[in-house]
C-alpha cells in the first residue's frame, strides 16, 4: 500500500512561508467557526502562530496577515462584540469568502481559461489564481501565446473595477485638473481603456492611462448607477464624436484614399460615392481639433468644404498657426 | 490578483480544498492536473494542511488529510469547503479576456455562456459596466485560416506612412490585436523577409492555392520598432497639449519637452507634425523638414486653388 506518511514528509524548503501558510489556515479556521467577532487580542492568544512575546511584533504580523487576507479577496471586517459597541472584534461576513456557485461546467472552465492565456492585460498573462478559485483547469490546454493585447494598466484596471462593481468614489488628476467621479463602468474600444461615470452632474469618459494614480473611495455603495444605463453607449464610435460641439462638416476624399476613410467613419457619416470614385461626406463633429488631426492625416487627399470656419480652421493648423 | 507567493500557494490549496473535499478519494493525477501541482507540490501542501485546525490542536481538532493509494482524503474540514471569492482584478481579467475574444468573433459558444454565467456572481449588471470591444477588420478571419492551413496569401497593402500601394505574396504566421489595431505577422516573399502588417491598411486579400512550411519557432507576435542607421531623425518640441506624443510613439525622450523621432520614412513625423500644427515645433531634421514644406504647399494647393510649385 503506497501511503505517504504526511507527518513524516514535513516541508524542507521555504520553512517561513510554511508557518505564515499555517498560520492564515489557523485563523481562517477559526474565524470561519467561531460565529461571533472576535478581538485581535483574542486571536493572539487563541490561534496558534500568534503567541508572540511582544505586543509590536504581534500587531506587526497581524497587519501583514490581515493584507494577506485581503490579497486572497478574503473580507475581514470589524464589527461590535456587544449591544453597546464598546468593542470590536473580527469577522469574515458569509459573502466576504464565498464565490457564490457560477454552475460552470469544464468544458467552460477550458474556454475561460484559454480566454485569459491567449489575451493579455498589463504585460504578461495572467496568474492560474482566478481559474483555480473556479475550479481549477480541466485538462492540458495550450493557446497562441499572444492573440490580443489589452494594453498595460492591469494594476489601476483592477481597482477602478472595482470600484464600479462596488459602487466606490473615485478622485483622480486627469490633464492636471482633480476630478471625481462616480464610475459606472469600463469599456475598451479602439485599443484603450475608458473609466466612464458622472462627474460635475455629466456623463464622462476618462482615457484611463492619461488619469493619474486614482484614490478609490472608503465608502462601498456609494452612488446607484441609474436603471438602464449601458456604459457601451457613452463611448463614440469614432474620436471626434467625443466633444460637446455639435457641428456637421462636409469632406470630400479623393479616390486614391476613399478605401481608407471608409474604414474609419461611423456609422453617423453619410456617404456619397461620386463618379471618379472620390467621396463626398457629411458628419457630425463633437470635437473639432481630433477630426482636424485626422483629415489632415490625409494630406492633400482630403478637403473640407463646410462650414467655412471649420475649413478655415483647418487651413491654419496646416500651415502651422493653430 | 494576488501577488505575492505566499498568497498564490494559500490560493491555490484554499481552491484545491473544496475541489477534494466534495470528491473523497479523487486521485492525485486529477487533482495535479486541474490546479496544476506536480505530486512533490500536492503532498507539500497537503503536509501543510494536516498541520492546521481548529484551537486545541488535537487529533479532535486538526484537518485529516492524506494520500492513500494515489487517492487524496482530506477531512475535518468541512469550513473549508466552499471556493474562496474572486478580487475584483481577477473577475476583470477573466471577463474581460473572454469579452475581448467573443467580441473579435473568435470566443466558442462555450466562452460567451462562461462570461454570462461568471457575470452573474461577480455583479448583477456586470455586463452594462463592461465591454470590451475588439471588432475585427475585414480579412482577419480570411487571414487566420490561411495562416492555420498554411497557404499563402496575395495582398494589397498601403503603407501607412509613406501612402505607397504594393502588391505582395505573403506567408501568413499570426493574426494578432494590440493597442487598438489587429496585424498580421508574416513572411514577405517580395522582400524576402518577416514583416508585421497593419490588417486594416490591407485592402484586398486573397488565397492563393500555394502551400508553405511555417518556422518552427515564428518570431513572437508584437509590433516591433528597432532603429537602424538608415532612419530619419527628427528632434521636435512637443507643446503642453501634444505630450501625448511621448507616451504614443516610440521616441527618445530628452526632456523639457523635447523628443527625437525614429522612423523608417519621413513621412510618419511629417504627417504627424502636420496635425500638431501649433502644438509642435520641428527643432531639428532636414528630411523631415522638406517633406512637411512639401504636405503643407499641396494642402494650400487645395484649398487656394493655386498650383503647387
Amino acid at each position: 500500500m503506497a501511503t505517504v506518511h504526511l507527518s513524516e514528509a514535513r516541508l524542507a524548503h521555504n520553512p517561513r512561508m510554511s508557518r505564515v501558510i499555517e498560520r492564515i489556515l489557523n485563523l481562517l479556521a477559526f474565524l470561519l467557526t467561531v460565529g461571533r467577532p472576535v478581538s485581535a487580542e483574542e486571536i493572539r492568544f487563541t490561534v496558534a502562530g500568534y503567541d508572540q512575546p511582544e505586543d509590536e511584533a504581534f500587531r506587526r504580523m497581524f497587519e501583514r496577515d490581515k493584507e494577506l487576507l485581503r490579497q486572497l479577496g478574503i473580507a475581514l471586517e470589524l464589527q461590535p462584540t456587544d449591544v453597546w459597541a464598546v468593542d470590536f472584534g473580527y469577522v469574515v461576513p458569509e459573502d466576504g469568502y464565498q464565490l457564490p456557485d457560477p454552475g460552470l461546467n469544464d468544458e467552460e472552465r477550458a474556454a475561460l481559461w484559454l480566454a485569459a492565456q491567449v489575451v493579455q492585460l498589463g504585460g504578461q498573462p495572467s496568474g492560474p489564481e482566478a481559474l483555480f478559485k473556479l475550479g481549477g483547469a480541466p485538462g492540458t490546454l495550450a493557446g497562441d501565446p499572444l492573440a490580443a493585447n489589452l494594453g498595460e494598466e492591469s494594476g489601476v484596471l483592477g481597482e477602478l473595477f472595482g470600484a464600479v462593481v462596488e459602487h466606490r468614489r473615485v478622485e483622480f488628476d486627469y490633464r492636471d485638473k482633480p476630478r471625481i467621479l462616480l464610475p459606472y463602468g469600463l469599456v475598451h474600444r479602439r485599443g484603450h481603456w475608458y473609466l466612464v461615470g458622472r462627474a460635475d452632474e455629466e456623463i464622462r469618459a476618462f482615457r484611463v492611462d492619461r488619469m493619474g494614480r486614482p484614490a478609490i473611495g472608503e465608502e462601498a455603495d456609494a452612488f446607484t448607477r441609474p436603471k438602464g444605463f449601458r456604459v457601451d453607449q457613452s463611448i463614440p464610435d469614432a474620436p471626434w464624436e467625443a466633444g460637446s460641439d455639435d457641428i456637421t462638416a462636409q469632406v470630400v476624399f479623393s479616390s486614391e484614399v476613399a478605401w481608407w476613410a471608409q474604414r474609419q467613419l461611423s456609422a453617423n457619416a453619410e456617404v456619397t460615392e461620386r463618379e471618379d470614385g472620390s467621396l463626398q461626406v457629411e458628419l457630425p463633429v463633437a470635437n473639432p481639433d481630433a477630426f482636424i488631426g485626422w483629415v489632415l492625416g490625409f494630406v492633400d487627399e482630403a478637403e473640407v468644404i463646410g462650414p467655412p470656419e471649420l475649413r478655415e480652421k483647418v487651413l491654419a493648423r496646416a500651415e502651422g498657426k493653430l | 490578483m494576488t501577488s505575492s507567493k505566499t498568497a498564490m500557494r494559500l490560493t491555490r490549496i484554499l481552491s484545491m480544498l473544496p475541489f477534494v473535499i466534495a470528491r473523497p478519494g479523487v486521485s492525485v493525477d486529477e487533482v495535479s492536473q486541474r490546479f496544476g501541482y506536480t505530486r512533490k507540490d500536492l503532498i507539500d501542501d497537503l503536509n501543510l494542511v494536516f498541520l492546521c485546525g481548529l484551537p486545541g490542536y488535537g487529533p479532535g481538532e486538526l484537518i485529516d488529510a492524506s494520500v492513500e493509494d494515489d487517492e487524496v482524503w482530506v477531512d475535518m474540514a468541512d469550513y473549508f469547503s466552499r471556493p474562496l471569492r474572486l478580487t475584483p482584478p481577477e473577475a476583470l481579467v477573466l471577463l474581460a479576456s473572454g469579452m475581448a475574444l467573443t467580441s473579435a468573433g473568435q470566443g466558442p459558444p462555450a466562452l460567451e455562456e462562461a462570461v454570462k454565467k461568471l457575470s452573474a456572481v461577480v455583479a448583477p449588471d456586470v455586463e452594462a459596466s463592461l465591454v470590451v470591444d475588439l471588432k475585427e477588420p475585414e480579412h482577419v478571419g480570411m487571414l487566420r485560416d490561411s495562416a492555420e492551413q498554411g497557404l499563402a496569401v496575395q495582398i494589397t497593402y498601403t503603407a501607412l506612412g509613406s501612402g505607397q500601394t504594393t502588391e505582395r505574396v505573403v506567408e501568413p504566421w499570426s493574426v494578432f490585436s494590440a493597442n487598438g489595431n489587429w496585424y498580421l505577422s508574416a513572411f514577405c516573399r517580395n522582400a524576402q523577409a518577416e514583416r508585421v502588417f497593419r490588417v486594416d491598411r490591407i485592402r484586398n486579400a486573397a488565397p492563393t492555392s500555394e502551400k508553405f512550411v511555417p518556422p518552427a519557432e515564428p518570431p513572437p507576435p508584437e509590433v516591433r520598432y528597432t532603429p537602424t542607421e538608415e532612419d530619419i531623425r527628427a528632434t521636435i518640441r512637443l507643446g503642453p497639449k501634444a505630450r501625448w506624443v511621448a507616451d504614443y510613439y516610440p521616441v527618445e525622450d530628452l526632456g523639457e519637452g523635447l523628443i527625437r523621432f525614429s522612423a523608417g520614412d519621413a513621412s510618419v513625423p511629417a504627417r504627424l507634425l502636420l496635425r500638431l500644427g501649433a502644438d509642435a515645433e520641428l527643432v531639428d531634421g532636414p528630411e523631415v523638414a522638406e517633406l512637411l514644406d512639401d504636405y503643407r504647399r499641396r494642402i494650400a494647393a487645395r484649398y487656394r486653388g493655386t498650383s503647387p510649385s
